[in-house]
C-alpha cells in the first residue's frame, strides 16, 4: 500500500515539476528580447585624450593600404613620421554586415567599440549614422576633405554635407564579360534579356547595386524612386529569373565563374575585374548608368582619437598621398587634383579610367537611395523574395 | 560507502553546465526569437511579444525551401547510406593491412575547411570542367546541359561533405560484427546475398540508423552547398534563415523558420528511430 | 521427435541416405605455414568421430574445410560419391556447431534454430522448431535473445540450430570449450545422446582426449598437420602407436629399453637389465632401441619382497619418492634403480596399507599391457600440450 501510494505520489510530483518547468521556461523568454540600438552622438561622447596620446586606432578592408617596401615609403608610414601618432592598424573588416554584428553590442549600448576610424560601405555608414552611433567631424579639421573630394561624391542624400563620412575609396559596379566566349555586353537590359546569355548571367546579391542599375534599366533614378517604380523593377528581375535568364545572384564569388566559362556575363564590381589580371575580362559601364558606391572613413562615438581621426582624414585628402595611395589599391581615388599629382607616382596611371573615371563616366554614376530602416526591411525582403523564393 | 553518492553527480557536473551554457541558453533564445513582434528590428529592438502568428508566415512565405531541404537532404542521405555502406563493408571486411590508412583517407578531407572543398567541387562540375566534358562527349549530357547550379550538383556536394559521417559510424558497427556469424550464416544456407540481408544488414543497423542522423539533419540544415554549388532554384531552408538573419535583419520570421526546422527534424528523428528499432539510440 | 521423418527438403538431404565422409590426400596451406598435410580420413556413416589434438595441429582447417569455410589447398573431400571439394559452404549438407556458437545475436532462439529452414524455404518450419528445442529441452526459452541465455543454454540452440537442418555430417568445433567442467561433461553425455537419438555422422573436433573419449566411436589424434592414429578410445588408450599418443591421451611410463629377441608372438626387451615381453601386435618396432610403455594404472607396487599379482616383468629396489592420495586412487611415484621415476595409479581397494613415502617397493604389470614404441620417436611428444 505504502509503495503505490508512492508511486502515484512520483507520478504527481514528476507532473507538477514538468508543468512549473514548462512555465518557468516560459516566463525567462521575454528576457531574450533584443533592446533600442539607438544612441545620440551628442551625449555619447567621452573627452578626446588625442593632447595627451599620440594614438589612432584604425580599423580597414584588407587590401586597402600601400605597404612598405626597399626604399618606397608607404602613406601610412609618412602619415606617422609627420605627425608622431602611433597609429594602429588593422585589416579586420571583411564584411559590413558582419562588423555591424562585431559592434552592434557596444555602439547600440554606447560603448566603446575600441576604436577610432572604421571604413564602411555607404549604405552601412548611412545606416550607422541614422542610428547615431557615428560622430560629427569638425569642418575645421578636415580642410582638405570639402576642398577636395570629386563632386560626383558630395551630396550623398544620406549625409549631404559629408558631416560624419569621408570617402577613402570608391568604386563602380556595372557589368562584365568574357569577350573570348560571347560578344559585346552594353547594356544592363542585354543582360537581362539577350538569348545568348541564358542562363549564363549572374547578378549580385547586394541589393542597392542590382536593383539600382534595374531601376536605371527601366529609366528611373536610383537615387529617388516611388514605391510603382520599385515594384517594376523588382517584377523584372523576378520574369528575368523566371525565364532562366540568370543563373544565380552571388556575393564576391562572381569573379572565378566568369574567367572559367561558366558565366558568360555578369553585374561586377570595378576593382574586382581589375584585379582578375585577366585580359579576356572586360568591365564595362552600362549605356544606362552605372551605380557608383564608396566606403567610408568614419569616427564612432566615444572615440578616444578623434583630433588624430581628423588629421588622418586630412592628410589622405591631399592629392599626392591620395595619388600614391590610389596607385598602389586600384581603385577609383575621391581626390581632386590626384589625378595630376599621379604624374609624380607613376605616370602610365593617369589615365587609367579605373582609378580616374572620366567626367563623362562619372556623370552616369549614381547612388542608392538612403532608407529609412523600416525601408531596409521592406525592399531587403523584397529582393530577398526575387533572389530566393 | 554513503561518501560515493554524489560522485556521479559531481562528475555531471562539467557537461551539465556546458549544455546549460552552450545548448540550453542558446535553444530559448532562439525560442523567443521566433515569438518577436515582427515589428521591431535589429536597431530599434525586438520584444517578445509572443507573435506565434511568425510561424504561419514563415511557413507561408517558405514551406518551398522547407520542403526542398528535407527532399535534398533526403536524397543525400540515401546516396550516402549506399555509397557509405559499400566503403565501411570494404574497409571492415577487405581492407586487410589497409584498413587504417582507408579509415584516414575517409576522415583526410576534414583536415581542409568545409568551404574550400566546397569550392573545389565548384571547380569539378564547372560547365567547361572534365565532367561535363565527359559526360557530354558520351552524349549523356546535351551542348547547354550542365551540373553546376543544379539539383544535382548541390546534391553531390552535400552527399560528399557528410559521407565521412555516414561511413565511420557504419565502420564502427560492421567492425564488431563476428565474421563467425557470417560464415554461421552461410553455414546455415544463406547464400552470400541472404547472408547479408539477413545477418550483417541487421547487425549493422545500429551504425546505418546512426549514420543517417548524422547526414540528414546537418544536410537538411546546411546552406553553404546550396549557396556555392546551387543556382536560385536551388535554396534550402538554411540559406533562407542565414538571408533572413543576417541580409533582411528579419529575426522574428527567421527565428520562427528554425524553430520549424527543428521540430520537423526532432520529429522525423524520433519516428525513423521507432521504425528502425534502435530504440536504445535515443 | 521426428528427426527420421520429415526429408522433403532436396538441398541437404540425398535420396540414397546417409554416406561416408571420405577425404583423400587434403592439404592446405597457409602463407606461411602448412596446417594440414595430405590428410586421408573416412568418417563412416552415422559414426561420431572425434578430431583430436593440441591447438595449432590442423583439425580446426580440417573441419572448415569440410565445412567449405576454407579451401584446401589440394585434395579432395567426398560424400559418398558426390565431390563436395568445391561446392559453396551454403550448398554442403553440412552444418557446424561453431566455437563459441555464433548464435545470432539479433535474433530470438526460435528464430535461430528456424534460420537453415528458411533460408532453404521449407514449410512448416514452426512446429519443427519446437520440437528440435524439446529435444534440448529450450522450448520455454523460444523468445528469448541469445546474450539473455546462459552458456550451456546457448550451447544447446546452437547444436538445436545446426541438427535441425539434418545435415549428412554435423561438424561440431570444440563445442563445449567455453563451459565450465561440470556443465561440460553434463553436455558431454547430452550431444552424446542426441547423437544416437538422431543417427547422423558427428564430427567432433576437440583438444580435451577426456571428452574425445567419451563420446566418440572412432577417435583421429591429430599432431603436426598429421593423423597419428586412429581408432576406437580403447584401442588408442591400449595400443598407443606414437609416444604423441600415448602421452596426449591418458599418460604414459616410457622406459628405455633394446629389443633382444623377436620370435613368435612375443617381443622381447632388454630394460635396464630386466627382460620384459611384449605382445608382438604392440611392439611398434621389432630391431634396436626402442620405448617400453606401460599406463600408470597397470603398473602394480608392493613392498619390497612380497608378491605381486602378476607374472613376469617383475623390478625390484624401486623407491616411493611421491604418494598423491586422491580418494578413489592413489597415486605413487617410484624411483627405479636406474633413475627413472615411473607413475603408479593404485586403486584404494582397501586391501593393502597406502605405502609410505621412502617406502622400498618392487613394481611389476603384466606384459600384455605394455607396449613398445621406436626409439627415434620423442619421449616427451604430446605430453606437456594438453591445455
Amino acid at each position: 500500500m505504502a509503495g503505490s501510494s508512492g508511486l502515484s505520489r512520483r507520478a504527481v510530483l514528476r507532473g507538477g515539476a514538468g508543468v512549473a518547468l514548462g512555465a518557468a521556461s516560459l516566463g525567462v523568454l521575454p528576457l531574450f528580447g533584443t533592446p533600442d540600438r539607438k544612441q545620440d552622438p551628442a551625449t555619447c561622447t567621452t573627452r578626446d585624450l588625442s593632447d595627451s596620446e599620440r594614438r589612432l586606432v584604425v580599423s580597414n578592408w584588407p587590401g586597402y593600404m600601400d605597404e612598405d617596401d626597399d626604399g618606397y615609403v608607404s602613406t601610412l608610414t609618412e602619415f606617422q613620421r609627420r605627425t608622431g601618432i602611433d597609429v594602429s592598424y588593422t585589416a579586420d573588416i571583411n564584411d559590413n554586415l558582419e562588423f555591424f554584428a562585431k559592434v552592434v553590442n557596444q555602439l547600440g549600448a554606447c560603448e566603446s567599440s575600441k576604436r577610432d576610424l572604421f571604413m564602411l560601405t555607404d549604405w552601412m555608414a548611412a545606416r550607422m549614422i541614422q542610428v547615431g552611433w557615428i560622430q560629427p567631424l569638425d569642418p575645421a579639421k578636415v580642410p582638405n576633405l570639402h576642398e577636395n573630394l570629386i563632386d560626383s561624391l558630395r551630396g550623398v542624400g544620406w549625409d549631404p554635407d559629408r558631416t560624419y563620412s569621408a570617402p577613402w575609396q570608391s568604386g563602380l559596379t556595372g557589368i562584365a564579360y568574357n569577350k573570348a566566349k560571347v560578344k559585346e555586353v552594353r547594356s544592363f537590359e542585354e543582360l537581362l534579356s539577350r538569348p545568348d546569355l541564358k542562363g549564363r548571367v549572374t547578378l549580385l546579391t547586394e541589393m542597392r547595386d542590382t536593383m539600382g542599375l534595374t531601376l536605371l534599366a527601366q529609366g528611373d533614378d536610383p537615387e529617388e524612386f516611388t514605391e510603382d517604380q520599385w515594384s517594376n523593377a523588382i517584377d523584372r528581375i523576378r520574369k528575368a529569373r523566371a525565364d532562366g535568364q540568370i543563373r544565380a545572384f552571388t556575393g564576391n564569388d562572381y569573379i572565378q565563374d566568369l574567367a572559367a566559362g561558366n558565366v558568360l556575363a555578369c553585374e561586377a564590381w570595378s576593382g574586382d575585374v581589375a584585379a582578375a589580371e585577366d585580359e579576356n575580362l572586360v568591365f564595362v559601364a552600362p549605356e544606362e548608368g552605372q551605380m557608383i558606391w564608396s566606403d567610408n572613413m568614419l569616427v564612432p562615438n566615444l572615440s578616444t582619437h578623434q583630433a588624430h581621426a581628423e588629421e588622418w582624414i586630412n592628410y589622405y585628402y591631399e592629392p599626392e598621398v591620395a595619388a600614391k595611395l590610389a596607385a598602389w589599391v586600384w581603385y577609383i581615388c575621391p581626390v581632386k587634383g590626384a589625378q595630376e599629382a599621379m604624374e609624380k607616382v607613376d605616370p602610365s596611371l593617369v589615365d587609367n579610367p579605373l582609378i580616374f573615371p572620366t567626367a563623362e563616366s562619372l556623370a552616369t554614376t549614381h547612388a542608392f537611395m538612403a532608407l529609412e530602416e523600416f525601408q531596409v526591411r521592406a525592399y531587403e525582403k523584397d529582393y530577398a523574395d526575387v533572389t530566393g523564393g | 560507502m554513503r561518501r560515493g553518492r554524489f560522485t556521479g553527480y559531481w562528475l555531471m557536473l562539467p557537461a551539465a553546465l556546458w549544455l546549460g551554457v552552450f545548448f540550453v541558453i542558446p535553444f530559448y533564445s532562439l525560442l523567443a526569437t521566433s515569438l518577436y513582434d515582427p515589428e521591431g528590428s535589429v536597431l530599434t529592438g525586438y520584444d517578445v511579444t509572443w507573435h506565434v502568428a511568425n510561424f504561419a508566415d514563415a511557413l507561408r512565405e517558405h514551406a518551398d525551401e522547407l520542403w526542398r531541404s528535407l527532399w535534398y537532404a533526403g536524397v543525400a542521405t540515401v546516396i550516402c547510406a549506399v555509397l557509405g555502406y559499400v566503403l565501411a563493408y570494404a574497409i571492415a571486411f577487405k581492407a586487410g593491412r589497409w584498413r587504417n590508412v582507408m579509415l584516414v583517407l575517409v576522415i583526410a578531407p576534414f583536415f581542409t575547411s568545409f568551404l574550400v572543398r566546397t569550392l573545389s567541387w565548384k571547380l569539378i562540375l564547372a560547365d567547361d570542367g572534365f565532367v561535363v566534358d565527359f559526360l557530354q562527349t558520351l552524349h549523356l549530357m546535351g551542348e547547354d546541359d550542365r551540373l553546376l547550379a543544379t539539383p544535382v550538383a548541390v546534391i553531390a556536394g552535400l552527399v560528399y561533405n557528410f559521407l565521412p559521417f555516414m561511413v565511420l559510424p557504419l565502420y564502427a558497427s560492421l567492425e564488431k560484427i563476428d565474421v563467425r556469424l557470417i560464415e554461421a550464416a552461410g553455414d546455415l544456407y544463406a547464400s552470400p546475398a541472404r547472408g547479408f540481408w539477413k545477418v550483417t544488414l541487421p547487425l549493422s543497423m545500429p551504425g546505418l540508423v546512426a549514420g543517417t542522423l548524422l547526414t540528414f539533419i546537418p544536410s537538411a540544415g546546411d546552406y553553404i552547398n546550396a549557396q556555392l554549388l546551387g543556382s536560385t532554384n536551388q535554396r534550402m531552408v538554411g540559406n533562407v534563415i542565414q538571408d533572413l538573419f543576417t541580409n533582411t535583419g528579419d529575426y522574428a520570421t527567421a527565428g520562427a523558420l528554425s524553430v520549424t526546422l527543428m521540430v520537423i527534424i526532432v520529429a522525423m528523428v524520433v519516428l525513423y528511430i521507432r521504425k528502425a528499432g534502435t530504440e536504445e539510440l535515443l | 521427435m521426428s528427426l527420421a521423418a520429415d526429408r522433403t527438403d532436396t538441398t541437404a538431404r540425398p535420396a540414397e541416405g546417409p554416406r561416408d565422409l571420405r577425404l583423400a590426400a587434403l592439404t592446405k596451406e597457409f602463407a606461411t605455414f602448412t596446417a594440414v598435410r595430405s590428410l586421408d580420413l573416412t568418417v563412416p556413416a552415422g559414426t561420431f568421430f572425434a578430431l583430436l589434438g593440441p591447438s595449432g595441429c590442423g583439425k580446426t582447417t580440417t573441419l572448415r574445410m569440410v565445412a567449405g569455410l576454407e579451401t584446401p589447398t589440394s585434395g579432395t573431400i567426398h560424400l559418398g560419391d558426390r565431390d563436395i571439394t568445391w561446392e559453396k559452404p551454403y550448398r554442403r549438407p553440412v552444418n557446424t556447431v561453431f566455437q563459441n556458437y555464433a548464435l545470432f545475436p539479433h535474433l530470438d532462439i526460435h528464430e535461430n534454430v528456424a534460420f537453415g529452414l528458411r533460408r532453404r524455404g521449407v514449410k512448416d518450419v514452426d512446429q519443427q522448431v519446437q520440437e528440435m528445442l524439446e529435444l534440448v529441452e529450450l522450448e520455454s526459452q523460444a523468445r528469448k535473445k541469445p546474450p539473455q541465455m546462459s552458456g550451456g543454454q546457448q550451447q544447446r540452440v546452437a547444436l538445436a540450430r545446426a541438427l535441425i537442418n539434418r545435415p549428412e555430417v554435423l561438424l561440431l568445433d570444440e563445442p563445449l570449450g567455453a563451459l565450465d567442467l561440470k556443465l561440460r561433461r553434463s553436455m558431454q553425455i547430452e550431444i552424446k545422446r542426441i547423437q544416437e537419438e538422431v543417427g547422423l555422422t558427428f564430427v567432433h573436433v576437440t583438444h580435451d582426449q577426456e571428452e574425445a573419449m567419451t563420446m566418440a566411436d572412432t577417435i583421429a589424434v591429430m599432431n603436426g598437420g598429421v593423423i597419428e592414429q586412429m581408432g576406437s578410445p580403447t584401442e588408442l588408450y591400449e595400443n598407443p602407436q606414437t609416444t604423441f599418443v600415448a602421452n596426449f591421451l591418458g599418460q604414459s611410463n616410457l622406459i628405455a629399453g633394446t629389443v633382444a629377441s623377436a620370435e613368435g608372438d612375443v617381443v622381447r626387451v632388454d630394460m635396464h637389465g630386466t627382460q620384459v615381453s611384449i605382445p608382438v601386435d604392440r611392439a611398434h618396432t621389432r630391431t634396436g632401441a626402442g620405448w617400453v610403455g606401460i599406463r600408470p594404472e597397470k603398473v602394480l607396487v608392493a613392498p619390497a619382497g612380497e608378491p605381486i599379482d602378476a607374472p613376469g616383468n617383475h623390478m625390484t629396489g624401486g623407491v616411493v619418492t611421491d604418494v598423491s592420495f586422491v580418494g578413489v586412487s592413489t597415486q605413487y611415484l617410484v624411483r627405479m634403480p636406474w633413475g627413472q621415476e615411473l607413475m603408479a595409479f593404485e586403486q584404494n581397494t582397501g586391501r593393502r596399507k597406502i605405502l609410505r613415502h621412502g617406502a622400498e617397493v618392487d613394481v611389476s604389470w603384466r606384459p600384455e599391457f605394455a607396449f613398445l614404441l621406436p626409439a627415434d620417436q620423442d619421449v616427451r611428444a604430446g605430453a606437456f600440450e594438453e591445455d
